[in-house]
Parts: C-alpha cells; sequence; structure tokens
C-alpha cells in the first residue's frame, strides 16, 4: 500500500490568509474574529464573526469583489464562483506554488480534486430573487452553478483543468474530512497519484444566520472570549468561512519531484450516530467508533498519539459528547494526549472545518507545536479528564489525531504522522 | 424566379417598444443594467428606450457583446466588420452568448428564443438578427457553417480541384477559407522554385464559394433547388490582386450576390490574408437552372435499410449543459 503525505497547503482564513500567517496565530492564540458589520442591527442577536480580511464579497456580482492583487482572475472564470468558489480558487492557487506543482502535474488522469462547501445560501436567494422578479428566462445563465452544493468542484476541476476523479462531498460540518478520507483511499488504492482536498465556506449573513434558529450560535459581544470549546460558559459557536486546500500525493510522487512533505495521512475512519438529525449522540458513539475505526487503520494505539485536534465548536451538546467519545477512545492514557480545539481561534467552518484544521495539524507538526485551548477560563465538569492545554506548547510532535462530525450524525477521524 | 429577396424563414412577431412611458425608475434599472458598458451603449439604450427608433439597436448591441468580451480582444470590435465570429474570434461561449442575450432582452425589452440562436455565428448575424426583432422583420434566413465533409457532398467540384477548407452561408452572402498548404500540384510549375498562388485560381476559389452559395444560401421557388449539374462560369469584370499569396497563407473569401434572375447570378468577391486585401472582383457571374425537389421514395416496409449518420451539424450556438 503506498503510503499518502501532504505536500501542499493553501489558506484563507479568518487568522490568515498564507501559511506563516496562520502559523503565527495558532502559536500564539491570535483569534481572527470582529463584530461583523452585517449582525450589528436589532434584529440580529448574535454578533461575531470569524471574518475573512483583504476579500470584499458583498456584492451579488463577482466583478464587484475585490480580492489580493496577487491573485489574477479572469472574468470568465469569476462569473460562476460564489464568494466561497473565490477564497478556494486563491487557496488552490496557493496550495499549487506551495507543493511546487507545474501545471502539467496538475491536469492529468492521474490528479483528482475532492471538494466540500454548503453552497452558496447567498446568491441561491439572489438567483432565485431574480427569476421571481424578472422572468424565468432572465435568470443568470451561470446562477446554478455559482450557487449549488458542489460549486467547488464545477469551478475548480474547470478551471485547473483537472482531468483525474472530481467530487463534491455533504455531510455538513464532516464534510470536508470526508473529501479527504476517500482521497486518501484513492491514492492507496493507487486509483490516483495525487489529489487536491478543498474546503470553502461564504460566511457571509446567509450561511451563517439559519443557524441562529436552532439557538447554536454564541450570542457573545466580545471577540475575545465569543468561541471557548470545553469552557462552561461557552454558549455557541461563532461561525466563519474562507477556504483551505490541501495537497495530498503517493510517496513515489513525493520521491520523483523532491518534495518536502508537511506530514503523513495514515488513516482514517468514520461511523454514523444513528441517533438524530441535528443532534450528536450524548455519549459520542460514532465519534468513538470513527476514533477506534482510524487508529486500527493506521496501526496506533492510543497512547501513541500526542495531540487531539478536537471538533468542539463552542455549543453546548456537541462539545460534551466529544468529550465523552474521548474518555472512552482513550481511557487511561487520556492524561497524556492534548486537546484543544482550534474553532476558538477561528470559528466554526462548517464545511470547511474538517481540512482546515487537518492543515492545522500538519502545520503543528512541522513547525513543532500544539495548539493551546485559547479562551478557556473554567473547563465544564461534564469534560473534566481531559488534558486540555492552555498555552501553546512548542515541542516536536509525531502524531495527531483530527475529529469531524456533521449533521445526521456523521463521524470522521483522521490520523496524521510528522513526515521525517 | 423574382429578383432575390430575403425570404422569411422564422415566424416573428413585431417588438413594439416599452408599452408605457419611459420612467425615471426605468432609467435607474437601464444604468444598473449596463453600468459595465461604454457610456455610448448606455446612451443609444435609453434612445431606444424613449423612442423605440431601431437606429439605436446595433449601437447597443456591440456595447453589450463588448462588455462580455475579454478586454485584450475587445479591440477587435472597434472596426469590427460583420464577419467577426463570436467563438472564434472572440472567445465568446455559449454560456457568454446566454449572458449577452439575457442582458440585450433586458435593455431592449424583447424576448428571444433559444432556437432563434442557434445559427448567430458572427456579429454581423446578431446584429441583423436584433435588427429584425426592434423592426418587426422577418428574420433572415440563418448563417449556416459548413465543413469540409458537407462541402464535399454538395460540389459539383471535388478535390484536388476544391479550393474551399470551411464556408458559412446564409440568405445574403458566403464566407470561406482556404489555406494554401504548398501541396497544390500546379505550384510545382507555378513558379519554377518560387511557389505562388495563380490569381486564376483566386478567382476560381471565390466562383466555388459562389457556387456553394447557390446551392446552400440562394432562395429558391417552391419545390424547386439548384441543380450543380447546371452552374457554370460565364464571365467577370474588375479583377485586381492585391498581394501575392503563398503556402502557409489562408485566404478569407467572400462573396455577395448582387443580381439574381435565371438563369445568371452575378456576384461581388473579395479575398483577404489577415488584414491585407488580395483579391478584389466586381462581378463574377454564373449560370444556374432548378430542378424539381423528387420525393423521397419511401424504404420497402419489408426491407429495413441503415441509414447513413447525417453529416454533422455545425456546433450551435446554444447552452450545452451537463447537469
Amino acid at each position: 500500500m503506498p503510503r499518502v503525505f501532504i505536500t501542499g497547503l493553501g489558506f484563507v482564513t479568518s487568522i490568515g490568509n498564507d501559511a506563516a500567517t496562520v502559523v503565527d496565530h495558532l502559536y500564539a492564540l491570535r483569534h481572527g474574529f470582529e463584530l461583523y458589520p452585517p449582525f450589528q442591527t436589532s434584529d440580529i442577536p448574535c454578533k461575531v464573526v470569524g471574518t475573512i480580511k483583504g476579500f470584499t464579497t458583498d456584492s451579488t456580482d463577482p466583478e464587484d469583489w475585490t480580492f489580493p492583487a496577487a491573485y489574477a482572475i479572469k472574468r470568465e472564470l469569476l462569473r460562476s464562483m460564489a464568494p466561497n468558489g473565490l477564497y478556494a480558487h486563491c487557496a488552490l492557487l496557493q496550495a499549487i506554488a506551495d507543493a511546487r506543482l507545474t501545471p502539467p502535474d496538475i491536469s492529468n488522469a492521474d490528479t483528482g480534486l475532492y471538494a466540500a462547501s454548503g453552497g452558496s445560501p447567498y446568491l441561491t436567494h439572489h438567483h432565485h430573487g431574480r427569476l421571481q422578479k424578472v422572468g424565468v428566462m432572465r435568470c443568470s445563465p451561470l446562477g446554478i452553478v455559482a450557487s449549488i452544493v458542489g460549486t467547488l468542484n464545477f469551478n475548480l476541476v474547470a478551471a485547473f483543468r483537472i482531468h483525474g476523479a472530481s467530487c463534491g462531498f455533504s455531510s455538513a460540518c464532516a464534510s470536508s474530512a470526508h473529501a479527504l478520507g476517500f482521497a486518501f483511499d484513492d491514492l492507496v488504492l493507487g486509483r490516483q497519484k495525487r489529489m487536491f482536498i478543498v474546503g470553502a465556506e461564504d460566511g457571509n449573513r446567509d450561511a451563517i444566520l439559519p443557524f441562529a434558529g436552532m439557538r447554536t450560535l454564541s450570542l457573545q459581544t466580545d471577540p475575545g472570549i465569543a468561541s471557548r470549546p470545553f469552557d462552561a460558559a461557552r454558549d455557541g459557536f461563532v461561525g466563519t468561512g474562507g477556504a483551505t486546500v490541501m495537497v495530498l500525493e503517493t510517496e513515489d510522487e513525493v520521491a520523483r519531484r523532491g518534495v518536502t512533505p508537511y506530514a503523513e495521512v495514515l488513516g482514517w475512519g468514520q461511523a454514523s450516530d444513528g441517533h438524530n438529525v441535528a443532534i450528536s449522540h450524548p455519549e459520542g458513539l460514532g465519534s468513538a467508533a470513527a476514533m477506534r475505526l482510524a487508529l486500527k487503520a493506521s496501526r496506533v494505539e492510543p497512547a501513541d498519539v500526542e495531540y487531539v485536534n478536537a471538533h468542539a465548536t463552542s455549543t453546548l451538546i456537541g462539545d460534551i459528547s466529544e468529550a465523552r467519545a474521548l474518555r472512552t477512545v482513550f481511557g487511561p492514557a487520556l492524561p497524556q494526549v492534548a486537546v484543544s480545539s482550534t474553532k476558538a481561534l477561528t470559528g466554526h467552518g462548517l464545511s470547511l472545518a474538517g481540512v482546515m484544521e487537518s492543515a492545522f495539524c500538519a502545520l503543528a507538526l512541522r513547525h513543532g507545536f500544539i495548539p493551546g485551548c485559547a479562551h478557556l477560563r473554567t473547563v465544564d465538569p461534564e469534560c473534566a479528564g481531559l488534558n486540555l492545554p492552555r498555552a501553546t506548547e512548542a515541542r516536536p510532535v509525531r502524531t495527531v489525531l483530527k475529529n469531524s462530525s456533521g449533521f445526521g450524525g456523521a463521524n470522521v477521524a483522521v490520523l496524521f504522522r510528522r513526515a521525517t | 424566379m423574382s429578383e432575390a429577396t430575403v425570404k422569411p424563414t422564422l415566424p416573428n412577431q413585431p417588438v413594439a417598444p416599452a408599452p408605457k412611458p419611459f420612467a425615471p425608475e426605468d432609467e435607474v434599472m437601464l444604468r444598473e443594467s449596463l453600468k459595465r458598458c461604454s457610456p455610448s451603449t448606455f446612451e443609444a439604450a435609453i434612445q431606444f428606450r424613449k423612442t423605440g427608433n431601431p437606429d439605436h439597436v446595433p449601437a447597443v448591441v456591440i456595447g453589450v457583446i463588448e462588455r462580455f468580451v475579454e478586454p485584450d480582444l475587445r479591440v477587435k470590435l472597434k472596426d469590427a466588420d460583420d464577419d467577426l465570429r463570436l467563438v472564434e474570434d472572440l472567445g465568446i461561449d455559449s454560456l457568454t452568448m446566454m449572458e449577452i442575450v439575457i442582458l440585450v432582452e433586458d435593455v431592449l425589452q424583447m424576448s428571444i428564443n433559444n432556437e432563434e440562436l442557434r445559427n448567430l455565428r458572427t456579429v454581423g448575424d446578431v446584429k441583423t438578427f436584433i435588427d429584425c426583432k426592434a423592426r418587426g422583420l422577418p428574420l433572415p434566413k440563418p448563417t449556416k457553417f459548413l465543413p469540409i465533409e458537407h462541402i464535399g457532398t454538395v460540389m459539383p467540384i471535388q478535390p484536388p480541384f476544391l479550393f474551399l477548407n470551411e464556408a458559412s452561408v446564409s440568405s445574403t452572402s458566403a464566407s470561406g477559407k482556404y489555406k494554401i498548404t504548398g501541396q497544390e500540384f500546379f505550384l510545382q510549375g507555378h513558379f519554377k522554385d518560387n511557389p505562388v498562388m495563380p490569381a486564376s485560381i483566386m478567382l476560381e476559389a471565390l466562383g466555388q464559394l459562389a457556387v456553394l452559395y447557390l446551392l446552400e444560401g440562394a432562395p429558391a421557388d417552391p419545390g424547386k433547388r439548384v441543380s450543380p449539374l447546371t452552374i457554370f462560369f460565364t464571365g467577370c469584370e474588375g479583377v485586381r490582386a492585391h498581394r501575392v499569396c503563398r503556402p502557409g497563407d489562408i485566404l478569407s473569401l467572400s462573396v455577395k450576390p448582387k443580381r439574381m434572375k435565371m438563369p445568371l447570378a452575378t456576384f461581388e468577391g473579395s479575398i483577404r490574408v489577415g488584414a491585407d486585401k488580395a483579391v478584389i472582383a466586381e462581378e463574377i457571374t454564373l449560370t444556374f437552372g432548378f430542378v424539381e425537389i423528387a420525393e423521397a421514395p419511401a424504404p420497402a416496409a419489408a426491407a429495413p435499410t441503415i441509414t447513413a449518420p447525417a453529416p454533422a451539424e455545425a456546433a450551435p450556438l446554444r447552452a450545452a449543459v451537463n447537469a
């Protein structure tokens, strides 16, 4: 079975639009939250968002958008993008440069792309509005491909001339972790030599506010404490958008191209709660099963895991479920494994979260640190027993586990190991 | 057969200018719709909407097309002739064509059917089409694109004496291309160690395009068609060669009928190579005749026949969506 390595990363996130800035924020525990201007009205009780800086996408017309001058994108490509498509396009350009891939490395039958986003509720709303207002035959011909779930893979596969496997994944907040897992399988099975994993979300009003009805959004007005997973005073998640792209390659490709990988992907597992459409299993049944499968597939003992990047989103029920699942899986090894949720810094990226946080794990493995639990003051007694470092620990890390969970009780766990 | 006239091929309803008076809020919406077009486009659109005068339509159409063409290709539209092709020359794909159509519909307050779009290949086609819509005139017979396979099937002239690689034929004109390969048999002797396309052959190529027009574009009486066996050259006037053409040159040929009355058809023709004028012929005259269109014999019920696949049609300009 070929081994699989992470060879490139690209970021457009609330804590930075390049790997170096993201590392600085993770290490120093600097968050990316702001009072989000569109939420500062009396009818919207939640105020804080993990905002994307350096981009403006608050128009339904992509030709109005602004983005860093380093990215030159033709109208022909922009016209079919949602905001998350723009973020993903820029992150993919970064990841390609980071992995030192040439155009022939990208456009061939052995290179594929898996993507995850929730689509663009913002543009769906806009285009349906036009359909009602100006008539069925005058709605934008590109409205569908710009807004439905799948918009990322449609746009990127065409723009970057990808000829290998392409697919969109839709398991809500586990989506891009599923994309990573299945990309890993394609590489291990010899179907592909290189895979791009893309996660992105608009992170705007229409993407975040629908969660308000579930009462899952934090109503905190202080950006410094709004997102605090595992804290007794947590009151919900803080939304964010942006994009992350990860390049996975087989060991043969790594050797052929002579690149230095960030980390190795050891294996993954997935399992479902079979419990509730939107509430996680109280004992973390599916999450625990996913972790066990990932450990087994990776031939790693729980005691060998040094860091878990938790899914914990700072919601009341979800964090407890995951804490119980961790207790179940790690048992006596629990005190030795450091746990933190970097959503305390970025906010919850929904479909983007899995690959974004997996990329954070890759950075932690390369640079030798464990991000601390930002904003954690009083640990929720229900989460007691977890090793939750308050400060970042600067030390070489060898083995890391990443958890992701989504609606319907979908759970994914992925294991990474330092490359050298 | 009377003097050739443009015949209606599609039913078309006159498009009345906006039934209600042009209100200030209409101007606001129009300005928003055309915010990425040139000021002159907006001016032309507002004049059309206020007066209904179709003379303003071409400026609006060109302005809208320009807005959707990549900036580095827009220079081509500056002094565009009507033969400028939407796909090949301007990089407009079928989805961009839809964007153009929707904006034109919005701005000129008209509706365009998918079927009407299929044969719009050139800037001239679009201008003529929208102009006819705005004036409530019948639409011209659509331009047909004929690849070499199709040309070879219909023409009485065959290789190695056929000098057309591709052609587009409408009811009012025909254009075509021929690339001088250097392998033409007569170049061995014309001239010694110095291959030059004979002017007489270039005139022949224009004549062949006129033949193709008679067979594929010319309006015919009901129940009749031009017979390829009846077409012959009779004369030409005012022929001038301006440029030596050699292997590698791509000849852009065009002919337009000036007069057509059985049994004579007179054309004006020209050949360009890139932007250079190569040959002008003020008049090329051919004779032609009609035959009755035979009813297709019904295949015998007991003997199923295998029919050859239809010749590839010109790629229709409509959004091919694999959704």
